[in-house]
């Protein structure tokens, strides 16, 4: 291991359930148990929402990309019969204060733009109205002079901006929000030493999730305790009023968030901070209730959840035998006009940037840049997904440039299947995998060989038809200090370690395991995967589980779904939960028995006699009896009435990022890895790909439930298709968004899918998580873009066209084809 | 996303139905809303009244008329996608339906709302142009009828007046051994095209005749293509006098560019897609006559 | 604003309701007929999380005026749940065809007009008919394989259905 990670010690394993076949519950496609009411139409998401006296609110949001408010007339606004007030944000700060940023130095946001717009789409003011049809009446009715700014539109110019079209003058006097550099390992040494040095200039264009439901927030102030009530479809309720009680000016405990059903997240509904403060504002000033719900157009233009906007130059290091020895980049990184995670999601991709290969060092330099577009905030692979593809492009790059097979290349440079847990460059642990086997897995699925031949012989033929490759790391189960260990040293700002998870359990009289939920669902599976594991370490039968949830004033200790880690965490704290149960049932049980606890075990939802088929209690003769009959008991506190627990799971296995930042300690252990082959055909007259054929292997450690996880690899490769070949934001000289729109960013429909999309799982389970689980939430997106871009890139390996940038829509592609047909 | 208020009238015949057009406010036709109600809600529309044609009597017909086959008011593009009629004498309107819109989105929208809509990127005015059909149309004071070629103004804009309805679009059937293609691109299949390439031909002992070929997504309106039906009229089918004159009318053009959406790009399109239209009409043409 | 009274019979059940004319037909159904399943995702006619059936067909329930539905017949997603989970929820739910769920009420609405017409599609049949509804998190493959299922149930229905002497 490199000196520089010395310090890095990797902790010992916390497991307590091994990772072992013949389980009963996990593993098993189970139904969901979710569905039964949310296919009845009774999922109740935001917007089914109702308290007495809700008002609806309208936003005045911003024409222009970067201008000075002039001057705001709201008073025809106010006039409008139905409405009960119009709020700028002058009137707002009377009662809110700046929205929450974990970037250090922060960049100050407020929930309604004080006196300059930085985005189109930037709320201005606010109407609060009996109905949202005439709060979207009055919105118009706001007149707002404007004195327009120079727009930054473009990465590199904006760096350069000076005067007018400095975004945030009155904090910074240039458009840098933070530069940092980092050499993880002897770089330059390393540099010195290759035969190669591949070069390469990378762009990844700017898209977001967009969940088919938008976020959308209920508020209602108690002006009686000073209280706020909040429904909102956050994927973060527990931590929310943490994060957001400052803004509201109340303490935690004056703030009640109540969770609905998400329609899907993907990272957008992670926090929702300015809707909720906002909403909450308003509900204050208004003096009702407040319902908004954003519009698909404001959720494209203003949701602060778009996705990462990169330049990379990069390099890589390649000995004479073809190995990968060293990683270095510069980065300029688009965030849009505010920074609320800091660089967040470049500390995400540190613990995979070098991707399943060897690579012994690594250096980088950051820069965040600021612009006139809608801040980044989380979406599905957090940064990871872009340097996903940089180390694919760069391992094709070097294939190329040597003369070598890319996959043959790939093979050569992996990590070998004995040398887990593996340390990379920065300090982030690979916990275990067989990259080897999932190749393997893959080259089998596709018939890889059959597929080259065919392609080649396809080209001979005149088509265009190629095949990629993608081998790449799924990191899951994140730890917080992604979100500040590239932040400048002395002043790191947010400085959490743990991201823990909760569950609350009771085993009722009747029997059945009452468990409530301290994360809202999402779209993941959450109470399947709490069913599965609890039945598979309770015994019991998984109807006998009954599922709610809490709100924050009732929950305890859990960040949610995001970041791939649900589904480790929530199995942790099950085990967690299960093994306090567990004590309290064999301790009432064993006592009802006349046994010691010692020799009773768990069994069929039975406490029985170790050896014995009929000397058993039932959970619910246990529990009845304990609730409810206290003196068939002795004395002592340990049989208190009552079975039931709060457990909480921290983070398995995470090390504190070095003071010096030599290394960021580990912090995103649990590393799952896929591969993806995909065939494809490019029509060179108009850029159209078609994708022929499809298969993605995926290692997510030990399977709690098959079919769910097929969903997410499914979900997250279309996601992904989206991303390669139609999703892109695009801006036009003055910073006008021109497809916030469902018709013109185009995400995938069934017809853009791949017919024959094949499926294959290899499980090589964690040391450190329960059971072996590994988080799979953002994998196919994490791996399609990679594929389908070496894919097309082979296709058109007779124009010599090489692919630079993401997404490829057809008239990018085209352009290629015909610059090349030009010289060619 | 709500509209902006407005008076609604759903006249149930259709004299009532012209009397209420006929008002000078800033009346609008609401037929299947496919168009009208996406552009009310982002309220880039906002008439100040609707006249919901949606009850009007007898006017879904998909009727055969001997020489043409015409086509009412209220004659769902579902309907006619689906028209066993229209797909025996007018196959490429089928064809071209796989292209527009959705299931949901055809099951209300009307071709005729489509037509008067005007789209610069919409498939049937380019089909309407390439088949010479007639619109017909009526207000208080009578009917006129219109060639498809005089009827596509520009961008959102034609020749019906404000007091004036298309109640019928006529089509003429073509010769039965007239043969079609249709190419389109877009994004995704369903959206609105980047690039529409539709053509019709017959073949008279093995020479083009008959010629007809029209685009749409690549200028202000679509368009038929008369230079290049004389240029190959005449002529034997060949790929590289379908490039060639593809490849001219690519040049002549002056499309939009749009972020993301060059100018050279559709022309690239149509260089690509109006060759493959035309060979598929010629192949169809020759099948047609074994 | 001048409102009208409408009369419609949603879910087998006839409803009244006076309503201005720009009121959507989804905003209706949501939020005066207290009929939540139906969801909105875009109000621009392109995601179909609001389509409902409109006199057996799937329309986009934010592409119409309530006024317009007056005295139609409409089925929303509780009105295929009525009596529990019918054969199309059943083989979405068995197959895992929804996620978040958001999308799931218009793609039953999709999935029925289909296979009232056509008893056994083919997949691209499938596909083509479920276009128009946007699914951000399945990849559709497993909502393909749902309809594909409930197909096949609804044929063994009727198969087994007309076996039986009436
Ligand atoms: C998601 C989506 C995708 C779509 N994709 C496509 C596509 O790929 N290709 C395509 O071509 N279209 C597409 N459309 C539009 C669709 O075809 C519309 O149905 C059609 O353009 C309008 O027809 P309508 O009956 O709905 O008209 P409306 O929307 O009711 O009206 C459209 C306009 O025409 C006027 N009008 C309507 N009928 C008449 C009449 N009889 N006489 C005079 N004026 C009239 C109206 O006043 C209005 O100005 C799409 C729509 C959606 C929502
Ligand atoms: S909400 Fe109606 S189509 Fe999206
Ligand atoms: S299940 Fe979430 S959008 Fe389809």
């Amino acid at each position: 291991m490199a000196s520089h990670l010395d310090s890095n010690v990797i902790p010992p394993s916390r497991q307590r359930e091994t990772p072992r076949s013949g389980l009963t519950w996990i593993g098993q496609s189970m139904k969901r148990v979710e569905d039964p009411r949310i296919l009845a139409g009774k999922g109740g998401y935001i917007d089914d929402v109702t308290v007495p006296g809700m008002a609806h609110a309208a936003m005045v949001t911003s024409p222009h990309a970067h201008a000075r408010i002039v001057s705001i007339d709201t008073s025809k606004a106010r006039a409008l019969p139905g409405v009960i007030g119009v709020y700028t944000g002058q009137d707002l700060a009377r009662v809110v204060d700046p929205c929450p940023s974990f970037a250090s130095p922060p960049v100050p946001q407020h929930a309604i733009v004080l006196d300059k717009v930085r985005h189109v789409g930037e709320v201005v003011a606010a109407v609060v109205a009996e109905d949202r049809y005439v709060a979207e009446d009055a919105a118009e009715l706001v007149e707002v002079e404007w004195e327009i700014l120079p727009a930054n539109v473009d990465i590199e110019a904006s760096l350069e901006a000076t005067g007018d079209a400095v975004i945030h003058p009155d904090d910074r006097d240039s458009n840098r929000a933070l530069d940092e550099s980092f050499q993880f390992g002897p770089v330059d040494e390393h540099f010195a030493a290759a035969a190669h040095v591949i070069k390469r200039r990378l762009r990844w264009h700017r898209s977001s999730a967009q969940a088919i439901e938008t976020c959308g927030v209920v508020a209602q102030f108690d002006p009686i305790s000073g209280s706020y009530t909040i429904h909102a479809n956050t994927n973060f309720y527990n931590f929310i009023p943490f994060v957001i009680g400052g803004s509201l000016r109340v303490s935690p405990g004056e703030l009640r968030i109540i969770p609905v059903l998400a329609g899907g997240s993907f990272g957008s509904k992670v926090f929702n901070h300015k809707i909720l403060i906002r909403t909450a504002g308003l509900s204050r000033l208004a003096g009702v209730p407040v319902k908004y719900i954003e519009d698909r157009v404001e959720h494209f233009t203003n949701s602060d959840s778009h996705g990462s906007d990169r330049l990379y130059d990069a390099e890589l290091a390649v000995m004479e035998d073809g190995t990968f020895k060293s990683l270095r980049f510069t980065v300029l990184d688009d965030y849009g006009a505010y920074l609320q995670f800091g660089v967040g999601t470049h500390g995400n991709a540190m613990a995979q940037v070098t991707g399943p290969y060897r690579i012994e060092s690594f250096g980088m330099r950051v820069i965040a840049v600021l612009s006139n577009k809608t801040q980044q905030g989380p979406y599905r692979g957090f940064g990871s997904e872009v340097t996903n593809w940089v180390m694919e492009r760069m391992a094709d790059a070097a294939a190329k440039e040597l003369g070598r097979d890319p996959v043959e290349l790939r093979e050569q440079n992996m990590i070998a299947a004995d040398a887990f847990p593996y340390m990379i460059p920065t300090g982030n642990i690979y916990d275990s995998g067989n990259f080897q086997k999932v190749l393997a897995e893959a080259k089998g699925l596709f018939d890889l060989d059959a597929w080259r031949e065919r392609a080649k012989a396809l080209r001979a033929g005149g088509r265009c038809v190629g095949v990629g490759v993608a081998t790449c790391m799924e990191r899951s189960v994140y730890g917080p200090t992604e979100w500040w260990s590239l932040n400048n040293r002395e002043t790191p700002g947010f400085t959490l370690t743990s991201t823990p998870e909760a569950i609350t359990a009771r085993v009722d009289p009747s029997g059945k395991l009452f468990v409530t939920l301290h994360s809202p669902m999402v779209g993941n599976s959450p109470e399947t995967v709490v069913t599965q594991v609890l039945a598979e370490r309770l015994t019991v039968a998984p109807e006998d589980v009954v599922i709610n949830y809490s709100d924050s004033q009732s929950g305890f200790n859990s960040v949610g779904p995001q970041g791939s880690r649900f589904t480790a965490m929530i199995a942790g704290a099950c085990v967690s939960a299960s093994i306090k149960l567990e004590e309290r049932l064999k301790r009432f049980g064993a006592y009802m028995l006349q046994r010691r606890p010692e020799d009773v075990e768990l069994r069929d939802g039975c406490v029985a006699v170790v050896g014995s088929q009929d000397q058993k209690k039932t959970f619910a003769e246990i529990a009845l009896t304990s609730s409810f009959f206290r003196l068939s008991f002795p004395e002592g506190e340990e049989y208190d009435s009552g079975i039931d627990c709060t457990a909480v799971y921290d983070h398995p296995i995470s090390t504190d990022p070095d003071p010096e930042r030599k290394h960021l300690g580990i912090f995103y252990p649990i590393v799952g890895h896929i591969c993806h082959m995909v065939a494809v055909e490019v029509d060179p007259g108009t850029g159209k790909v078609e994708i022929l054929d499809y298969a993605a292997v995926h290692d997510n450690g030990t399977i709690v439930n098959p079919r769910t996880l097929g969903g997410q690899v499914w979900g997250g490769t279309a996601n992904g298709i989206g991303t390669a070949l139609s999703e892109q934001f695009l801006y036009d000289a003055d910073g006008q968004f021109t497809n916030p729109n469902f018709s013109e960013f185009a995400m995938p429909t069934a017809n853009e899918m791949p017919r024959n999309f094949k499926l294959g799982h290899v499980e090589t389970p964690s040391p450190y998580t329960e059971y072996g689980v590994k988080g799979g939430g953002e994998g196919g997106r994490l791996g399609a873009p990679s594929a389908l871009t070496s894919a097309i890139e082979d296709a058109l390996s007779d124009f010599g066209v090489t692919i630079s940038s993401l997404p490829v829509t057809p008239p990018v592609l085209r352009g290629m084809i015909r610059a090349a047909q030009a010289s060619g | 996303m709500k509209p902006a208020a407005f008076d609604y009238e759903r006249p149930n015949d259709l004299a009532a139905a012209l009397e209420l057009l006929s008002c000078e406010e800033d009346t609008r036709i609401l037929a299947g809303g496919q168009s009208l109600v996406p552009m009310m809600n982002a309220r880039l529309a906002r008439p100040k009244r609707l006249v919901d044609i949606n009850r009007l009597p007898d006017l879904d017909y998909i009727r055969d008329e001997g020489t043409h086959v015409a086509i009412g008011a209220l004659a769902r593009h579902r309907d006619v996608k689906s028209s066993r009629l229209v797909r025996d004498h007018l196959p490429v309107i089928p064809a071209a339906y796989e292209w527009v819109a959705h299931a949901a989105v055809r099951n209300r929208g009307t071709l005729c709302g489509n037509l008067c809509h005007a789209d610069p990127a919409s498939e049937m005015p380019a089909l309407m142009l390439l088949l010479g059909a007639e619109m017909v149309l009526t207000q208080a004071s009578g009917t006129r009828i219109v060639a498809a070629s005089d009827f596509f103004l520009g961008l959102y804009e034609t020749a019906a007046g404000p007091g004036e309805m298309l109640t019928e679009v006529r089509i003429p059937k073509p010769a039965r051994d007239t043969g079609w293609g249709f190419e389109e691109v877009g994004m995704r299949k369903a959206d609105f095209a980047w690039a529409t390439c539709a053509a019709t031909m017959r073949l008279d002992g093995g020479r083009i005749a008959a010629p007809a070929a029209a685009v749409a997504g690549v200028g202000d309106r679509a368009t038929r293509l008369a230079e290049l039906e004389a240029a190959i009229e005449g002529q034997a089918p060949s790929d590289s006098l379908f490039a060639d004159v593809a490849r001219e009318v690519a040049v002549s053009l002056d499309p939009p560019s749009s972020v993301g959406v060059d100018a050279q790009y559709r022309r690239d399109l149509v260089g690509t897609l109006l060759p493959r239209a035309l060979a598929a009409a010629a192949r169809r043409a020759e099948e047609a006559k074994q | 604003m001048k409102k009208t009274a409408i009369n419609l019979t949603v879910n087998g059940r006839s409803r009244d309701a006076v309503v201005p004319p720009r009121m959507l037909l989804s905003d209706l159904i949501r939020h005066e007929l207290a009929l939540p399943g139906t969801h909105v995702g875009c109000e621009h006619g392109v995601c179909g999380a609001c389509n409902v059936l409109v006199d057996g067909k799937a329309v986009r329930s934010c592409l119409m005026f309530a006024v317009q539905a007056d005295g139609c017949e409409i089925t929303t997603v509780e009105g295929f749940s009525a009596g529990g989970l019918d054969l199309v929820q059943t083989a979405f739910w068995e197959e895992h065809g929804l996620q978040c769920g958001f999308c799931t009420p218009g793609m039953l609405a999709s999935a029925h007009e289909l296979l009232a017409e056509n008893p056994d599609p083919t997949d691209d049949e499938i596909r083509e008919a479920i276009a128009g509804n946007l699914c951000r998190c399945t990849g559709y493959e497993y909502i393909i394989a749902a309809i594909r299922s409930a197909a096949r149930k609804m044929r063994d229905a009727e198969t087994a259905a007309k076996r039986q002497p009436a």
